[in-house]
């Protein structure tokens, strides 16, 4: 039943002993027609459908797989979003002539690295078509495809108006039906950390039923049911569209999942985006009481500037990175130690992005800058900066970019997270610092 | 999330601050001392054998005696010491006597006491003595009416440029007017470096009428049958708030956050309480005084443990915190209730909340539901938040019976 890299898997050809190319009946006598009762009656059964690329497997232990190619899969991957120095967030990579992901591809492939997260894919199809095939062909590293499902459309992202719904929906099954016979692609991801509108802190939505109700709490839940709804619906289209690939469901920490609970059956996986420091505390289990699907980590890191010393400090960075990646691997399955549900996770991010900290003021794209934005105490060795501010946006590569350029391109060069978190891929090690209390610096 | 955290010092233990404030006193004391080794990294003297104890404090002059009781903390006029009583001393011919007045002379709230060495030590020299090998400290102590509460024992904690190699607390303690022994679990512990040999710390609210009291024979012991004490998991219901004083609550109101200038906390209102004779009463003006925009309070354990503590409780046999509340006038929103939550070098094992919650005039009960939570290390006992945006008024609100269940 193992479909060629290439071959289009066909809806209707799962129903055909065509599609299986496992042994055929034997030619003779009763034999013959036993077998035919018996194919019959598999065919009807659905055991000749083609087996899907990529599917989630739910082990009798309760633990969860991503199974690829009929072998399991531990996502060990990067945020990938390579902004050349000078440029913001409105570049268009995919069209860059120097290719950067071809220089990109070799460095994470000799990391170790078989997963890139698009948050969303470029403008140009054929563009995105070749970045996609280029890492899988090259350097054998699927894609994870996103969409931001609106998330940052004027003035804000209805989630309650059909129309805004039809116009979403449409963007999405037409990625999926551009993307979803590329070899390359590994699942979808709807959202990043939309889920926080519903709570009305980030880009705020209503409607005129929400705004009825006068019980903020209850406004919330309404909120959170007409997304995770609409989520769910497309997860179902694209199912229909694209049975082999999971559709996973991108959300700012476990924010919302009791509702999502409720209202998205057809969800494979939750696409988390996690910063907690050294420690994801409870979230597996967490997640495992509260929805249970296997969860992916497609964002979590740590930055490599100390904004207390006021320097860079990459042995800060890799110390973080190497203690989530310790507690990514105690949580896939059959692990005794862990909750079994866990795919593996996506670094934020590959390179350093220096437009982050002033999206709007060209010259300061030009400047590394190590003014911190936010306050987090689970990045704790620079907590004491000033205002508690220590989370600097543009140091979260695990690769520097330099000035100097290479082949048009800003010369890389890999941070100690990335030599660390090599080295912890080729041997896991899940005892180092597990005593409770260890000083970590 | 995106945090301003704010260090606001409420009920603080501020160890470096406290150090300029020591009153003469002590100092005076500190410097006539006799007996003490000031030498850098102190060792206890080499014999023979291993040494079974470590004498802080046996009678007034006793050779064997070591650390300064130097360290005054926070309403430190509040303290008399007197350590040559001779009022019913447990050995020998002398005591130690305590009288706390409670009359907030600092304005702290709070005051207590810790033996150092050299006197007045808060971290800035090297004194402290290796204690390696010691498994326990144990001191008789007694209160002169019995009921007086004493916040916490301490042995260690000292931070600084050379600060302890460790940190044990014990308490509330509440004493009986006879002697009584008390053990602080040092098994398992670095005692390598111990500038801080003991310490008590009390409160105003606890003592109302301020405290008498009396130690004795203070000793470090090497006691090959203690072992390390693993966390043990608390019985429920489990206090953060019953009343003023009261010796059931937990945490300290101490994680000031965002306009920390914007709140009035006052732990001890008579207006109306739902059980008992006090309650908590919170004024947010929504002034913006930090410029945030926001406010709120965590109760943390110990006061101002952002997670840089190790000393989480273990909540794990709660499944749910209640408490009551009510606003002034009704209507008023709090963003969030929350416990847990804190992250640092020691992280809240989790985290739960509930809101926005729009308050009513009543006393109403609100739930924080715990299933499915591991609340096995809490740090961050309680939390509320709101902002101004939707107080432009500001707010005034009550809690009271905050506890896990």
């Amino acid at each position: 039943m193992k479909l060629s890299m290439n071959k289009k898997p066909v809806l209707a050809s799962r129903f055909t002993l065509q599609a299986s190319p496992g042994p055929r009946p034997v030619a003779c006598g009763v034999r013959r027609a036993a077998c035919g009762v018996l194919i019959a009656f598999f065919c009807l059964g659905m055991a000749c459908r083609p087996m899907p690329k990529a599917y989630i497997h739910k082990l009798k232990n309760g633990h969860y797989q991503l199974i690829v190619e009929r072998k399991p899969y531990i996502i060990k991957g990067v945020c990938y979003n390579p902004i050349p120095i000078g440029q913001n967030h409105e570049y268009d990579w995919c069209s860059d002539s120097s290719r950067p992901w071809i220089v990109d591809g070799k460095l994470m492939q000799e990391m170790g690295v078989n997963t890139i997260r698009l948050y969303q894919p470029c403008p140009n199809t054929e563009n995105v078509k070749t970045v996609i095939r280029d890492f899988y062909q090259r350097y054998g590293i699927r894609t994870i495809m996103g969409h931001w499902l609106g998330f940052w459309e004027y003035p804000c992202p209805f989630y309650g108006d059909k129309a805004f719904q039809e116009k979403v929906k449409k963007e999405v099954l037409e990625m999926v039906n551009l993307y979803k016979d590329e070899p390359g692609i590994l699942f979808w991801t709807l959202g990043n950390e939309n889920n926080y509108s519903c709570l009305g802190l980030v880009n705020p939505w209503s409607s005129d039923e929400i705004d009825k109700e006068t019980n903020p709490q209850k406004q919330k839940v309404m909120r959170a049911k007409i997304y995770y709804s609409f989520v769910n619906d497309l997860a179902r289209a694209i199912h229909k569209i694209d049975p082999n690939h999971p559709v996973a469901l991108g959300n700012g920490e476990l924010i919302g999942l009791e509702v999502a609970a409720k209202v998205c059956p057809d969800i494979d996986l939750v696409a988390c985006i996690i910063y907690r420091g050294k420690t994801f505390g409870n979230l597996f289990k967490s997640l495992q009481a509260t929805f249970d699907r296997p969860i992916a980590l497609t964002e979590f890191g740590a930055d490599s500037y100390d904004a207390y010393l006021k320097k860079e400090d990459q042995n800060m960075q890799a110390f973080f990175l190497e203690s989530q990646w310790r507690q990514i691997y105690e949580n896939l399955a059959n692990n005794k130690k862990g909750a079994g549900n866990c795919l593996g996770g996506t670094i934020f991010e590959w390179t350093d992005e220096w437009w982050k900290y002033n999206e709007f003021d060209p010259a300061g794209w030009m400047v590394h800058n190590t003014e911190a934005g936010w306050s987090s105490g689970s990045y704790y060795f620079d907590i004491k900066a000033k205002d508690n501010k220590n989370m600097n946006e543009e140091w979260f590569g695990i690769v520097a970019l330099s000035e100097e350029l290479e082949n048009g391109l800003n010369k890389r060069i890999p941070k100690k997270s990335y030599y660390l978190i090599r080295e912890f891929w080729k041997n896991p090690r899940l005892d180092k610092n597990k005593k409770k209390g260890v000083k970590s610096k | 999330m995106k945090k301003d955290f704010a260090y606001f010092c409420f009920c603080v233990i501020a160890f470096m601050t406290v150090s300029s404030v020591v009153p003469a006193f002590a100092q005076e004391k500190a410097v006539s001392a006799p007996a003490v080794s000031t030498q850098p990294q102190a060792t206890i003297p080499q014999a023979t054998t291993e040494p079974k104890e470590f004498v802080v404090y046996s009678d007034k002059n006793a050779k064997g005696n070591h650390y300064i009781p130097s360290g005054w903390m926070g309403d430190y006029s509040d303290i008399k010491l007197n350590d040559q009583s001779l009022v019913n001393p447990h050995s020998g011919t002398t005591c130690i006597e305590f009288v706390y007045s409670a009359k907030k002379s600092q304005a702290q709230g709070w005051a207590g006491v810790y033996w150092q060495n050299p006197a007045n030590n808060w971290g800035s020299k090297k004194g402290g003595f290796d204690l390696t090998g010691m498994t326990k400290l144990t001191f008789w102590a007694r209160g002169a009416k019995g009921q007086e509460i004493i916040q916490k024992f301490i042995v260690g904690g000292i931070k600084g440029t050379y600060p302890d190699s460790a940190s044990v607390e014990a308490g509330p303690i509440e004493l009986s007017d006879t002697w009584k022994q008390y053990t602080i679990n040092l098994a398992g512990k670095d005692l390598s470096y111990i500038n801080g040999g003991f310490g008590w710390t009390t409160t105003a609210d606890l003592n109302t009428g301020g405290a008498t009291f009396y130690l004795d024979d203070i000793k470090f012991e090497a006691d090959p049958a203690m072992k390390p004490e693993s966390r043990k998991s608390e019985n429920m219901p489990f206090y953060i708030y019953a009343d003023k004083g009261s010796i059931k609550n937990h945490f300290i109101p101490s994680g000031w956050m965002g306009d920390y200038g914007d709140i009035k906390y006052d732990g001890a209102s008579k207006e109306d309480p739902y059980l008992g004779d006090s309650c908590i009463k919170i004024i947010y003006s929504g002034k913006a005084t930090q410029g945030a925009r926001w406010a709120g309070i965590y109760w943390q354990n110990p006061a101002n443990n952002w997670g840089t503590a190790d000393a989480g409780y273990d909540l794990a046999h709660a499944t749910k915190v209640t408490f009551w509340a009510r606003g002034e006038k009704g209507q008023e929103r709090i963003e969030e209730f929350k416990v847990g939550g804190i992250m640092g070098e020691y992280s809240d094992s989790d985290t739960a909340g509930i809101g926005p919650v729009v308050l009513n005039k009543e006393w109403t009960q609100y739930t924080i539901d715990l299933k499915g939570k591991d609340m096995s290390y809490v740090i961050g006992g309680f939390c509320w938040a709101t902002n101004i945006d939707v107080n432009p008024e500001g707010a005034t609100f009550y809690l009271d019976e905050i506890k896990y269940e």
